[in-house]
């Protein structure tokens, strides 16, 4: 052992929380935990370069705006959000159907069929009001099940508009927007700033795997559906060895070559919550490091996993980011800072790191501005190669228009789960009752499949 | 005037080291290890560049925005 640090979690068979471990060994950082009753779990968390002692960026904490919840039995028991919270919302999520025109054999909501009544108008509208008190210029998802069964979605979307919020987003599998272009026109004219589409590969036998079908065509006609309406697409694949992640180097090929309508692809190692098809071993988890070296290796080194930073919002050990210039040869260009590395950088400021989250999700997720019509600007080299210097005007031209962002956030299951990364957590799901819960907290589920706090 | 970062008021200045009118012309400017070339007033003896508010305030903000990580 190289070192280990304590934190704490939850036992998976009984919820109980309990003392946990970060141990760092030559083969990996596991997370180790024993409970009294029903004893010792460890779980993958991470696995060679970058190193885990280099991936950094402490925070300043800062205290939720509106507590939803007075500290009674402890995180995580108070959601609300609570005193103890040490971030506050960047992304605040609305389920606003618990239906599903899928029924896939993976999905952390346990979605299932088109029965059921979703929660009416006035309800999202009284969830909207919640949301400007506790989280007041946050970016919302609208989230389900899946959104797109309901009709009135535009309606929805409207609604957050008026009620302040810049930056409205769906999570969807995108078959209706493949297919109903006067609905996803009604979304564009109603507000709707981007789609998070779940787009978990290149391949039918991929879809097949994990939704249960092919969908391989509804998902690029998705994409062409909302390129041509002008709004924002965020290509979300949910990973799972052994099933998709040789298609990474694919996934950000058809990324490059849809950019700028594509502005984002935005990885999600798979969970164990809500429905799965057995507990994970280690070779069933796919860590951030490994990731990073996947997307390396399999673009042939245009995307590097030097280029990845940790986050400025939530825990560094939560997410992955950076941003590419796409050039016209598509060709990309990492653009910003150098990746982790420093051995200890100066902690930020919590809230400062929120507040440029938001504003960075909202800009790089949402469509992008008009190309602009004037003339080529005087470029030495900005198009032409993937390094060195470029003229400033011709960078800027090209990237208002044709940054790609590439990130991925890993979260935590009911085996892997550290508190002290779920108390940094910015991304909150709102439950029935207005209360603002972490949003792995939200979907965890026991090896029994108890919930947590998902109705 | 080679490109809009330049006014013609920019040009009135003189260096207060050199006591040298200032030139327009190609400058390297460096942030968070990406380089970019522009136009810029300069003092042709010292090499000392003028950043007026009205650049530092569009397009350098423009450039930081677009590089800072998230």
């Amino acid at each position: 052992m190289i070192d280990a640090r304590d934190t704490e979690s939850l036992c998976p068979v009984c919820l109980a929380r309990i003392p946990a471990r970060r141990v760092v060994r030559e083969s990996g950082v596991t997370l180790e935990k024993t409970c009294p009753e029903h004893g010792v779990f460890s779980a993958l968390i991470w696995e060679g370069v970058p190193e885990f002692s280099t991936w950094q960026r402490p925070k300043i904490p800062t205290s939720p705006p509106h507590i939803g919840h007075p500290v009674a039995r402890g995180c995580p028991f108070d959601c609300g959000l609570c005193p103890d919270h040490r971030q506050r919302s960047c992304t605040i999520i609305l389920e606003i159907t618990h239906r599903c025109n899928l029924d896939c054999p993976v999905c952390y909501a346990d979605a299932r069929g088109m029965d059921g009544d979703d929660p009416p108008l006035s309800t999202i509208e009284n969830w909207y009001a919640a949301a400007r008190r506790a989280g007041a210029g946050s970016n919302i998802q609208l989230s389900g099940g899946e959104p797109t069964v309901r009709d009135d979605l535009p309606r929805i979307v409207a609604m957050g508009r008026q009620a302040g919020f810049g930056f409205i987003q769906i999570n969807t599998n995108g078959l209706r927007l493949a297919r109903d272009s006067r609905y996803i026109r009604e979304l564009k004219a109603a507000g709707l700033s981007s789609v998070f589409l779940q787009f978990d590969g290149t391949d039918d036998v991929i879809y097949n795997k994990l939704r249960g079908r092919d969908l391989l065509a509804d998902k690029l006609a998705a994409i062409d559906a909302c390129a041509k309406n002008h709004i924002g697409i965020v290509m979300v694949p949910t990973l799972v060895p052994g099933v998709n992640d040789h298609d990474i180097g694919n996934i950000l090929r058809l990324a490059v070559d849809r950019s700028p309508s594509v502005r984002s692809v935005h990885f999600q190692p798979v969970s164990y919550f809500g429905r799965f098809p057995h507990p994970p071993a280690d070779r069933d988890r796919l860590t951030l490091p490994q990731l990073m070296r996947c997307i390396e290796t399999q673009s042939a080194g245009r995307f590097k996993a030097s280029d990845f930073t940790p986050p400025g919002c939530e825990n560094a050990l939560c997410s992955f980011s950076a941003s590419f210039l796409v050039m016209r040869d598509k060709n990309v260009r990492k653009v910003g800072g150098t990746g982790a590395g420093s051995c200890c950088p100066a902690p930020v400021n919590a809230e400062i790191g929120a507040a440029t989250a938001i504003a960075s999700v909202a800009r790089q997720w949402a469509a992008p501005p008009p190309e602009s019509t004037g003339p080529e600007p005087a470029c030495n080299s900005c198009d032409c190669t993937t390094h060195g210097s470029m003229s400033l005007d011709g960078f800027l031209q090209r990237a208002r228009t044709h940054l790609l962002s590439v990130s991925a956030m890993a979260f935590q299951d009911v085996w892997n789960l550290d508190l002290e990364r779920a108390r940094d957590c910015c991304i909150h799901v709102m439950a029935p009752d207005t209360r603002l819960v972490p949003f792995c907290l939200y979907n965890l589920t026991s090896s029994s499949g108890e919930r947590l706090y998902r109705p | 005037m080679k490109n809009d970062n330049v006014r013609p008021d920019d040009l009135k200045w003189r260096c207060c080291q050199c006591q040298s009118d200032l030139v327009v012309g190609q400058v390297a400017v460096t942030y968070m290890n990406n380089r970019f070339t522009t136009d810029l007033p300069h003092c042709p003896v010292c090499k000392t560049v003028m950043i007026t508010e009205a650049v530092a305030m569009g397009k350098m903000a423009e450039v930081e925005q677009i590089l800072e990580d998230k």
